[in-house]
């Protein structure tokens, strides 16, 4: 070996190195890289690298391999699965790259490599971004995102589930806002972590176990955090969760400005952990106005039945009496002409009976005593009011009465009785009476 | 399922009710009985919201099937 080593140095014409010493003694090469590698390892600690990525494979076993060269220079590179599972994805060819990590000497093979222990695009957060538009084209190639597979939000839910963190602010959130909103709801909550490595897998997981669970809708919730932090619901087993859950899923992870693959696949986006809770949990207050709203819908309803009822019953009872009207008009202008004869008839019996009475009653004012009374004459009457007409009606000491035309006088027959029409005539009448002082 | 289901199916049916009784001319039996029945849903409805205690479960266990009912109170909480 360090013949073939002088005949080297030999041939271009270098002049022969000075001789090792006869003191020292030969390395092994085992003893010689791991002095090589600790050599590395005290003077190349912790640091930044930046380069161009190539060949980046990753292997069964978790572990990736990459160069990473500029335009003079290359680098070995390996990321152990502990780092690497961290990585949203794989970088791209071609990629520029910063790692971060330590210089090594892999003494098994000699090769010096750089055990990159993070690892990041050129502009922050591009790795996650590119993991990010990749999983999004895939998803959208398959139409998850299409807005026309998202479902409506149903309007009265009864069991609403919950996938987040059992000790997160964010169900602290959700639980505030459905007790305020709509205490009657039962919430269903299938605690996950949602965060770090795995938590993709549980989130899917969680999403599942719900699904299977009869909820009405689901809400998968974080409150915020880097895109690192929310990186377990950037994740294809979340998406595909999503996808295939059977009820309307509601997305309400991380702030307003964060959108992740969950938020894509969801039905709905809601900003926020509370939003989403106000996106499934009806007002309570609006829904008793709508009550009373139709309560008092119902009454006017069921008082216009009255109304119609009523009006076509008036409307029937005029039509009724109209033609009772029409009838009777009828017949009395059939009636009419007889009426009219017969009253006449009658007037005209009427009339000549009056005729007759009238005659009557003057033929008898003709024969009236009271008449022939008034000039004088009086009419003895007998106690029964029988006409003393003759001499032998008067008897002596006979009482009659003497009709007299303003009255009647009481009389007794004086004397004989009976005298002379002659003495009569000639002197005191026969007919003289006396009143008995009655 | 829990049986006091369908608040959306009765407001509908108390929707529906009251098309019914503002729109034909029906019988008087028919007119009360429909209106009963919308109060019926109304009352219904109203028991239902009136529920003011929220209940939370947690699913737990590694089959995902266990039950359990969750005390969340704390000032944070209530408004």
């Amino acid at each position: 070996m360090s013949q073939r080593r002088f005949d080297l140095f030999a041939s271009h014409g270098r002049p022969p190195a000075p001789d090792p010493g006869s003191g020292s003694r030969d390395w092994s090469v085992s003893e010689l890289n791991r002095e090589l590698r600790s050599c590395l390892e005290g003077n190349f600690h912790r640091l930044w690298v930046t380069g161009e990525v190539a060949n980046f494979r990753r292997y069964r076993s978790g572990h990736c391999y990459f160069t990473l060269k500029d335009r003079r220079a290359q680098l070995k590179c390996v990321m152990f699965r502990r780092d690497a599972r961290r990585l949203p994805t794989d970088p791209e060819e071609g990629m520029t790259l910063r790692i971060f990590g330590d210089v090594t000497l892999y003494e098994a093979r000699g090769n010096c490599q750089f055990v990159a222990r993070r690892l990041e695009a050129d502009r922050a957060e591009g790795m996650w971004k590119l993991a990010f538009d990749r999983l999004r084209a895939r998803l959208d190639a398959e139409g998850l995102t299409d807005s026309a597979r998202k479902r409506a939000i149903p309007e009265f839910p009864r069991t609403v589930g919950v996938v987040t963190s059992p000790s997160g602010a964010a169900l602290r959130d959700i639980v505030a806002v459905t007790r305020r909103r709509a205490p009657w709801l039962r919430l269903l909550v299938r605690g996950t972590s949602v965060q770090g490595p795995g938590s993709g897998d549980e989130i899917a997981a969680a999403i599942s176990a719900l699904a299977d669970r009869n909820v009405d809708v689901m809400v998968v919730a974080r409150g915020g955090g880097s895109i690192e932090d929310l990186w377990g619901f950037n994740v294809e087993a979340v998406a595909r969760a999503v996808a295939q859950c059977p009820v309307p899923v509601v997305s309400g992870v991380g702030h307003e400005t964060d959108i992740t693959i969950c938020d894509l696949v969801a039905d709905l986006r809601a900003a926020t952990p509370s939003a989403a809770a106000e996106a499934v949990a009806p007002d309570g207050e609006s829904l008793f106005q709508r009550l009373a709203l139709l309560r008092q819908r119902l009454g006017r309803a069921l008082a216009q039945q009255a109304r119609l009822r009523r009006w076509r019953l008036e409307r029937g009872r005029d039509d009724l009496l109209a033609g009772v009207r029409g009838r009777v008009a009828g017949y009395r202008s059939r009636l009419e002409p007889g009426r009219l004869a017969m009253s006449e008839a009658v007037r005209r019996r009427v009339a000549g009976r009056r005729a007759r009475l009238e005659k009557a009653a003057a033929g008898l004012e003709a024969r009236s005593p009271v008449s022939t009374l008034a000039r004088g004459y009086a009419v003895p009457l007998d106690d029964r009011g029988a006409l003393l007409r003759r001499a032998e009606d008067f008897r002596p000491a006979r009482r009659f009465r003497l009709r007299i035309v303003d009255g009647i006088v009481p009389c007794q027959v004086e004397g004989e009785g009976l005298a002379n029409m002659e003495d009569a005539a000639a002197g005191s009448g026969t007919k003289r009476g006396s009143t008995d002082g009655r | 399922m829990d049986g006091d289901d369908g608040l959306d199916r009765r407001l509908e049916r108390i929707e529906e009710i009251v098309r019914i009784l503002d729109s034909d001319l029906l019988g008087l039996d028919e007119a009360l009985a429909l209106f009963e029945e919308g109060v019926g849903h109304l009352r219904h409805a109203e028991r239902i919201l009136s529920r003011t205690e929220l209940r939370i479960q947690e699913l737990v266990g590694d089959d995902g099937n266990g039950l359990r009912e969750v005390k969340m109170r704390g000032a944070e909480d209530d408004e």
